[in-house]
Order: C-alpha cells, then sequence, then structure tokens
C-alpha cells in the first residue's frame, strides 16, 4: 500500500506526471483519433501501433547499446545517412530484442524452478 | 498576424495543444517548452476559450515534412513528449481539453474559428473533465500460468500403452487446460474491471496492445482507461492498489499508471452525444459504461 502512495501520491508534487516507461500509454493518448476540433493541416501517420512498435525498439536498442558502451551509429561517417541508419537501428533492435526474451526466459526458468 | 517581425515566422503554422476556459498561470507557461523548433508558448482568445498554442516554422511542421518526422522513432518520440508539455502547461488552472498531437493551423484566424465552430461540444467536455483524472490499466495474464499448465501436463500422459491416441488425448488435454487458463484469466480481468468502474464515472476500452508492443510474453487482455472523479480517487486507488500487488486475482497481472490529463475522454463521439450529462450521476452503478463490455 505504500509504495502506491509513492507512485499516485501526485497531487502536491506532480500532478500529472506519468511513470516514465509508459511511452506507449502516452503515444496511445495524444495520438488518439477522437477529433475534437479539426487542424488545418492533416496529418496522415501510418500505423500507430506500428510506429510505437518501431519506437519501442529503437529506445530498447539505445539502451541496451548506451549499457554496453556502443555508440558506433553517432560517431561513424558511413552511417550517417538517416536511411541506412534506420535500417542497421531496426535489424539490432529485432536482434536485441531477441536475446532479451531469450535471456529473461532463461532468468525466468532459473529463478522459478530452482 | 505579428509575423512580420521575423523573417522565417512569415511562413509558420500554429500548433495546438488544448482548450481551457481560464488562462493558465502566465509564469507557468512562459516556464513551459513546446516544441524545441516552435516559439513560447501563448494563448489565443477564441469565443470565450483559452486555446494554447505555439508558432512553429511550416518547414518542419507543414503535411510532408511532419508526416515524415512522425514516422521516424526519435521525432516521434520527441513530438509526443513536446505536445503533452504543451497540454500540461494549459492544464494548471481549470479543466482541459487535450487536443491530439499535430492538431496544426495556418494562422490565429482559422485556430479561433475552429474553437468557435466547436464551442458547444468543448463547453460539454470541459464540463465533463472538470476535477477529473484518467488512470491507465492493463491487465496480462499471468506469467506463471502456462507453466502450472505445463506442470499439469506431463504427469498424465505417463502410460504410453496406446501410442498415437494417447498423444492426442494429451494434446487435447493440454489444449483444455490452456483454454480454461485463459477463461479464469478473462474472467479475473473483468472482475478487475467491474471493481474499478464501480469507483469511476467513466471508461473506456484501448485496443489491447500487442505482445511486440509490450515486449511481454503474457498477451495483454485488457486496456482500459477511467475517469475518475478527484473526490473518488482515493477510492479508485484503494482498489487499484490491490490489484496491482497481486493476489486477489492470481491468473492475472495488473498494472496502472496515472494520474493522466484525461485524453482519452476529450473527444467527441458521436453516438454519445444524445444524453452527455448522464455521466454527471453520482451512481456509477447504473451506467458505468461508454462502451459495452465486449
Amino acid at each position: 500500500m505504500t509504495d502506491l502512495d509513492h507512485r499516485y501520491a501526485g497531487p502536491g508534487t506532480e500532478p500529472y506526471g506519468p511513470p516514465s516507461g509508459s511511452l506507449a500509454d502516452l503515444l496511445e493518448r495524444v495520438l488518439d483519433k477522437g477529433i475534437v476540433i479539426a487542424g488545418d493541416i492533416k496529418i496522415d501517420l501510418l500505423d500507430i501501433e506500428l510506429l510505437t512498435i518501431r519506437l519501442r525498439l529503437f529506445i530498447a536498442s539505445v539502451d541496451t547499446a548506451r549499457k554496453a558502451g556502443i555508440d558506433w551509429w553517432e560517431t561513424d561517417p558511413a552511417l550517417s545517412s538517416r536511411a541506412a541508419r534506420d535500417a542497421l537501428a531496426e535489424e539490432n533492435a529485432r536482434l536485441r530484442e531477441r536475446l532479451d526474451a531469450l535471456e529473461r526466459g532463461a532468468e525466468e526458468t532459473t529463478g522459478a524452478v530452482r | 498576424m505579428s509575423a512580420s517581425a521575423a523573417g522565417p515566422a512569415a511562413t509558420g503554422l500554429l500548433c495546438a495543444f488544448a482548450v481551457t476556459r481560464t488562462p493558465p498561470d502566465p509564469a507557468g507557461l512562459a516556464a513551459a517548452r513546446g516544441h524545441e523548433e516552435g516559439g513560447p508558448l501563448r494563448v489565443l482568445r477564441a469565443d470565450g476559450l483559452c486555446l494554447v498554442v505555439q508558432d512553429v516554422p511550416a518547414d518542419l511542421f507543414g503535411e510532408e515534412a511532419l508526416t515524415e518526422r512522425l514516422n521516424r522513432p526519435e521525432d516521434l518520440e520527441r513530438c509526443a513528449r513536446a505536445h503533452h508539455r504543451g497540454v500540461e502547461a494549459a492544464a494548471g488552472r481549470g479543466p482541459v481539453v487535450p487536443l491530439p498531437m499535430a492538431t496544426l493551423y495556418r494562422g490565429d484566424l482559422t485556430a479561433a474559428r475552429a474553437v468557435a465552430a466547436r464551442r458547444q461540444v468543448l463547453d460539454t467536455l470541459l464540463d465533463r473533465l472538470r476535477d477529473r483524472t484518467e488512470w491507465a490499466v492493463k491487465v496480462h495474464v499471468a506469467e506463471a500460468e502456462p507453466e502450472a499448465a505445463a506442470a499439469t501436463g506431463p504427469g498424465a500422459p505417463a502410460r504410453s500403452g496406446d501410442g498415437g491416441r494417447g498423444y492426442l488425448s494429451r494434446v487435447s488435454a493440454r489444449r483444455r487446460e490452456q483454454q480454461g487458463a485463459r477463461g479464469r484469466a478473462l474472467a479475473e480481468a473483468e472482475a478487475v474491471d467491474a471493481a474499478l468502474r464501480r469507483h469511476a464515472v467513466a471508461a473506456t476500452r484501448h485496443r489491447p496492445q500487442s505482445e511486440r508492443l509490450t515486449g511481454r510474453r503474457a498477451p495483454q487482455l485488457l486496456n482500459v482507461a477511467y475517469l475518475v472523479e478527484d473526490a473518488r480517487r482515493a477510492d479508485f486507488t484503494a482498489a487499484l492498489a490491490r490489484f496491482t500487488a497481486g493476489g486477489t486475482h492470481p491468473a492475472v497481472r495488473v498494472d496502472a499508471s496515472g494520474p493522466w490529463i484525461p485524453y482519452s475522454f476529450a473527444r467527441w463521439d458521436e453516438d454519445r452525444q444524445a444524453d452527455p450529462d448522464q455521466e454527471a450521476d453520482p451512481d456509477p452503478q447504473a451506467h458505468p459504461d461508454q462502451e459495452a463490455p465486449s
């Protein structure tokens, strides 16, 4: 109960601070399509879910790489073109995702059974 | 328009964040940052309402440029966070209707006109969202569940006498077990939802997020937003705490975030138009839903 007070005690301090991990929640909300008043300019986003997945993978890859001390994409001039960087980052993210999932799986089995 | 002062602003656009009745505190507004590429946040008066806006460069926020930018993860995140900051800055003094990200106008005039044209709807929403916050709740199948199912699996098939038939019966037993587990999880998810709705003014369901999106192996069963009256927030969060702590509903895992500015309820669904103030009824039991539980 006390840790709930921590997380939700908001009113006095930070009334509207959603927890930092909830980027998907934020996107789900700010990209909501229930238009109250329309703008002059219409932005057609692809698939919101797809965008959010890409964003999550991107963040995961940056975090993992940073932890490992890898920041090649910031320095390598061959990767300065955005297209190349995006493609590599995505592939990298996919691979790291799989690695994470495998590691998590391994942890859980050792943690749960023994 | 004041655009003549600075060269690049002549081709500027107006980005709108939120509508309020009372203008936000000027110091707070000045301290807040909207989009990094734009000017300071300011208030545009429109037909008695206040629109919190920011001048932004057209070469970055025009239709093509912005569409392209938002399809890049890092820019999408920056824009989403900037938009949220703009909405938060608007929300200081009373109810706020947050607008969707990338609500852009060619100038003050068309923006003010758009607000005036929807004055009634905005008024209704401002009344509806006053002193209320949104809470996001996600219910997943508990991760431990499949293992429990698997544990009962190998017990039965030890006798291997009847080969193929034995295999088939094992497979169907496992499938029944899995369906049973999912059924239990679904029932518990609905029970959690029903209990939370008792403390909420309204609830709306978002599409459950895929496993690729959540990064979890357990499927998401419910993705609900609750609109909670400030006066009842303690009841709601107490109920929520029991569920997020686990134990009450072992087949599911409940996660929550909040309080949020009520984004999910700042929308105008035409079919709800019939009786917009029915939710003001203090007895949520009578009509807890905007959406029928599926």
